[in-house]
């Protein structure tokens, strides 16, 4: 088999260099303008939070595009095919570097972050669950791929969700709640898009829903008997849950980010305050305006039309991802795309989401637009894959 | 074993546990396969495989669908905020960057009928704080080090609620320029210490006029309350706990000119509370500036006058005098020159917050109660110095004529033997008329009019109505605060005063008229109140209301006045309506007292360029030293100043009080007394 699918990229190859259109057959535009676009629109909102912002570098965020980009075009450049064989190796793989962050002489802690490994010699800092959330798409779209876009036997649909709760309970213990939700919501879609029955996922959803609940409703009883550090939601975990639910009913504590938040969104206006006249956020009002609440520092600095084009952008970027999905002749392609718009999907809806009191806070990066550069180049790993599978998207037979 | 030890173990069990279930799968389906099917081989990057293409559309369509429910969310959520209450969040972000801090407005300065400042505005720095501060023992400790001030006092000023629980307390005022740089500076060390501009009363002139003054402090919580009750005006002063506001004299009475209007200052803060800049401001309009009728230099005499009449006292034995009180007013208008009042306090003690100490004292016996204008709130029997009155009475109402004679033997009896009366001239002044009455002071004149009037069946009561025509009994609406009526005796109030005696003992008898018809007994009157009946008789019945208040000063700077004192009123406040040639009789009665009575007293008046008319008078006190009385008004011929002036156990008026009553006229003709003062004169 191994020896079949090389000859079949050699086809491929062969196949591209003489196709018509040339460039435009091996590069998707939709998904080189929406990101082009979006990489434009967050230099421009990081440029105008380094002026009041002492925390945001411009030229970090302009060197971890630089990095982006430059593996974007690698990943343009490498088949990943071969990976649909590989789930067993995938998965050692992501719980490897899920737990990167916990091997000695690896990990670093500064400022009370953790998650953090440090690259030795280069002293370059890495979240490591953010390429791990790559290396999840691929391994549930290499499961999925193998039943044939339809899933006929519970016992497999179990098994199936089984696979995803490995890197979720991983990510969770490695203690990055926000980052094991996109897992989650990402497999999610890789599951219903892989042929479940309807049936099977509404009574999982039911399941999940009562589960979450009851841990929920015990979790002040947990707190009591292993301590609220050891427990699997902490106690600002819940306040932040209850703020989202009352955002008045504390304004000092929790709910003043949101609070904050909501003032920098809606005082925007349509046209926003403009570059520098950010109040909320120059003023230091509004906390994480340059990471977590990236949105909010957007629609008060540009308003309603800055947020419109965002939204524009992402929208393009989604359905033309989705577009190439639909395009793919190899379904593990087509999941591992259906996987990145799952993620991206959770990733936008709850940074933006959090800023606008739709969804409770927690600290996700808005996917080319938030500061910091392990985000940045993942993403643009992300883009750099789509293009590979769009250039290689009829090269499966 | 620390939580990340354990965390690591558990991540490790897990991944056993996902390592023994796959191989548990695998033991179940022979060898191990993601596959579906036993035994095939994985066909994961082969294409769509069994499943119809129909069925991928559906859901690509749901997923499509999904997406463009969340982006539509999103917008709907956006449009709600920024589009539709967009200008609720705008307010609250305002709220949020911008603090609204009032500054206080300078109160208007009070000047004198020449324009001399006799209070002004001094600016100074006070540190002031949250009370919450208290909570913070070390940052105390350090700013009572920096203030040099005791721990405990910090303490207690942080913590004092006058202003205001949720106000900035003061906790020093008047700081040095050095300690305020030093606290600017270390502004991370003093978080939550506040340094404000404030300004504060200063008297040039230390004590004097401090009773026409009055003085300033904290709003108290009635006053606060009493403004809350009445209805306001548009654009009157609303009061603020902490607020400065007259509390005495002046200061009090014209409250709603001198105080200014608050100014705001809308600044903008960043998250940490720092100011970063101002983006509007409302200047504080300063309070108006006031003239008084108050002649300095006059003012001055008054207050010299009476200490130096006080020395002369106490020279000649009189070791209890020192409360007293003097005055001098325009007769032609009733503006108050000068108005003097002993013992005096300075006004500023009550800057910053009086002590409690310092306020008991004021208000103690031993003190003298200095806070009392004696001038308008000091009530006495009125002596001989009634006896004009008393005269005018007798000869309106005909009980005594002008021709009329009583012989004066030294001792009266008109009422009986049993009850007889001495003249204050024991060996007699023989025959006397009614001129000469007055001119000697001699009592038994008076008597005869006393009695006479106790057994007039038309009018028994003659002799208070005609002290009340002139004023006597009831407040001369000066315009200061604190005025008392006095009282003028008649037999409804005996029997009303007296409710728990006898009615025997309640019964208004002759020898109660005796005593009133020579000012004794339970006569009492204010000084102003004689001033004023003194300017009637030299008006010819006229008395003006007398007042303190002459202009507010125009805003332009330029000294003009913007309205002056009841520009549109009459300033009359009563005419006595005598029979001219019987007030002539008392008008040339009070000037040949001065000149005629005692050659000693002539001598010290004769040194004047103008004729002076006047009287002496002595109150009997039981258990006390005489209270000294005298009252003169010059020009004799065309009167235009009235000088009043009384001492408490002073001693006979005609001996001590004239003294300073000389010197207050030597002030305005610019005719020093040349004369040595004597203890001759002992008419009373």
């Amino acid at each position: 088999m191994a020896s079949s699918s090389a000859g079949s990229l050699k086809k491929v190859n062969k196949q591209m260099s003489t196709a018509k259109g040339g460039l435009r057959s091996q590069v998707h535009l939709g998904v080189l303008i929406a990101w082009v676009g979006l990489v434009t629109f967050g230099t421009l909102v990081m440029w105008s939070a380094s002026f009041t912002n002492p925390e945001v570098s411009f030229p970090r965020h302009l060197l971890g595009i630089a990095i982006g980009v430059a593996v974007a075009v690698v990943m343009w450049n490498i088949d990943f095919s071969n990976l649909a064989n590989m789930s067993t190796v995938l998965l050692v793989v992501d719980i490897i570097v899920i737990f990167l962050p916990y091997v000695p002489g690896l990990s670093y802690n500064a400022m009370g972050m953790t998650g953090w490994i440090q690259i030795p010699f280069i002293h370059l800092t890495f979240q490591p669950v953010e390429l791990a959330k790559v290396i999840t798409v691929f391994f549930m779209a290499s499961i999925g791929a193998q039943y044939h876009g339809k899933i006929d036997s519970f016992r497999d649909y179990l098994k199936f969700c089984g696979m995803l709760a490995v890197p979720f309970v991983c990510i969770i213990i490695q203690g990055d709640l926000g980052s094991s939700l996109v897992v989650f919501f990402s497999g999610a879609v890789t599951i219903m898009m892989s042929g479940a029955r309807k049936e099977w996922v509404l009574s999982t959803i039911a399941v999940i829903i009562g589960l979450v609940s009851l841990i929920l409703a015990t979790d002040s009883i947990i707190d009591g008997i292993v301590g609220d550090a050891n427990s699997l939601i902490k106690s600002y975990q819940m306040n932040r849950l209850l703020v989202f639910l009352d955002p008045e009913a504390d304004t000092s504590g929790a709910g003043y980010n949101l609070q904050q938040s909501l003032i920098a969104v809606g005082s925007g206006g349509f046209f926003g305050k403009g570059i520098g006249h950010a109040t909320q956020s120059s003023y230091g009002f509004l906390p994480e305006s340059h990471t977590d609440f990236v949105f909010a520092l957007l629609c008060e600095t540009f308003g309603f039309a800055g947020a419109l084009v965002l939204l524009a952008l992402f929208a393009f970027l989604l359905f033309s991802v989705i577009r190439i999905a639909i395009k793919c002749e190899s379904l593990f392609f087509r999941l591992v795309c259906v996987g990145f718009v799952g993620l991206w999907m959770f990733q936008i809806f709850e940074n933006i989401g959090m800023c606008i009191g739709l969804m409770p806070i927690t600290g996700i990066p808005l996917p080319f637009i938030s500061f910091g550069s392990s985000s940045m180049i993942v993403q643009c790993i992300i883009i750099g894959i789509v293009e590979s599978i769009w250039r290689r998207r009829q090269a499966t037979l | 074993m620390n939580a990340q030890t354990l965390v690591i173990i558990a991540g490790l069990v897990l991944l056993a546990a996902v390592i023994g279930s796959l191989i548990f799968l695998r033991g179940y389906s022979g060898k191990f396969t993601f596959d579906t099917k036993n035994g095939t081989r994985p066909k994961a990057s082969e294409g769509e495989g069994n499943t119809s293409g129909l069925a991928y559309k559906g859901r690509f369509t749901m997923l499509t669908a999904g997406v463009g429910v969340m982006f539509g969310a999103i917008l709907a959520k956006l449009w709600s905020m920024q589009m539709v209450r967009g200008d609720y969040y705008e307010d609250l972000s305002v709220q949020n960057r911008t603090r609204t801090v009032t500054t206080a407005a300078p109160r208007g300065r009070i000047l004198d009928r020449n324009g001399v400042e006799l209070v002004r505005n001094r600016a100074l720095l006070a540190v002031t704080a949250y009370s919450d501060l208290v909570d913070d023992p070390v940052l105390v400790r350090h700013l009572s080090n920096v203030l040099g001030m005791p721990y405990a006092a910090v303490r207690r000023n942080i913590r004092d609620n006058t202003e205001g629980a949720q106000a900035q307390h003061t906790i020093a005022t008047d700081v040095r320029r050095s300690t305020i740089a030093y606290i600017q500076e270390h502004a991370g060390e003093f978080e939550g210490v506040t340094v404000v501009d404030r300004t504060e009363r200063e008297y040039p002139y230390g004590t004097l006029a401090c009773h026409v003054l009055g003085y300033t402090g904290t709003i108290t919580a009635e006053q606060l309350e009493a403004q809350d009750s009445e209805e306001r005006d548009e654009g009157s002063i609303v009061y603020e706990t902490g607020d400065i506001v007259g509390q005495a004299g002046v200061e009090a009475q014209y409250e709603s000119l001198l105080q200014g209007v608050r100014g705001e200052q809308t600044v903008t803060v960043d998250a940490a509370g720092n100011v970063t800049g101002q983006v509007g401001e409302v200047p504080p309009r300063s309070g108006t500036d006031i003239r008084l009728t108050l002649d300095v230099n006059i003012q001055r005499a008054c207050e010299e006058g009476l200490a130096y009449a006080i020395s002369i006292s106490k020279q000649f034995g009189y070791n209890e005098a020192g409360n007293g009180a003097m005055l001098c007013l325009d007769c032609t208008n009733g503006e108050i020159l000068g108005m003097a009042s002993t013992p005096t306090y300075d006004p500023s003690v009550f800057i910053g917050g009086i002590s409690n100490d310092a306020w008991s004292q004021l208000n103690g016996e031993e003190s003298g109660n200095p806070l009392l204008n004696r001038a308008i709130g000091g009530q006495y029997m009125s002596a001989s110095t009634i006896k004009p009155l008393s005269a005018l009475a007798g000869l309106e109402y005909g009980v005594y004529s002008s021709t009329r004679t009583t012989t004066c033997t030294g001792y009266w009896t008109g009422d009986g033997e049993a009850y007889g009366k001495w003249c204050w001239d024991h060996s007699g002044h023989g025959v006397m008329t009614l001129e000469d009455g007055i001119i000697y002071s001699c009592d038994p004149v008076f008597y005869d009019i006393g009695h006479d009037f106790f057994y007039d069946k038309d009018n028994p009561e003659g002799l208070q109505e005609m002290f009340r025509r002139w004023g006597l009994g009831s407040t001369t609406g000066v315009d200061l605060p604190s005025e008392q009526a006095g009282r003028v005796p008649d037999a409804a109030w005996k029997k009303e005063y007296f409710s728990d005696y006898s009615d025997e003992d309640r019964t208004w008898n002759p020898g109660d008229m005796s005593n009133i018809v020579i000012g004794q007994g339970d006569l009492l009157v204010t000084p102003l109140q004689m001033a004023c009946a003194y300017m009637g008789i030299a008006n010819g019945g006229k008395e003006y209301t007398p007042h303190v208040f002459l202009s507010a000063l125009a805003r332009d700077g330029e000294g003009g006045d913007s309205y002056r004192y009841n520009e549109t009123g009459s300033k009359e406040r009563l005419t006595a309506e005598v029979d001219s040639a019987y007030l002539d009789l008392v008008h040339s009665g009070l000037k040949r007292m001065i000149y005629e009575e005692s050659a000693t007293l002539a001598a010290h008046f004769s040194s004047l360029p103008v004729t002076v008319a006047g009287k002496s008078g002595t109150g009997e006190k039981a258990g006390q030293d005489p209270y000294g009385w005298f009252i003169t008004y010059a020009p004799y011929e065309n009167p235009k100043y009235v000088v009043c002036g009384v001492l408490e156990q002073g001693g006979f008026g005609g001996s001590s009080t004239v003294y300073g009553v000389r010197d207050v006229l030597g002030q305005i003709y610019n005719a020093p007394d040349s004369m040595s003062p004597t203890d001759s004169d002992r008419s009373m």
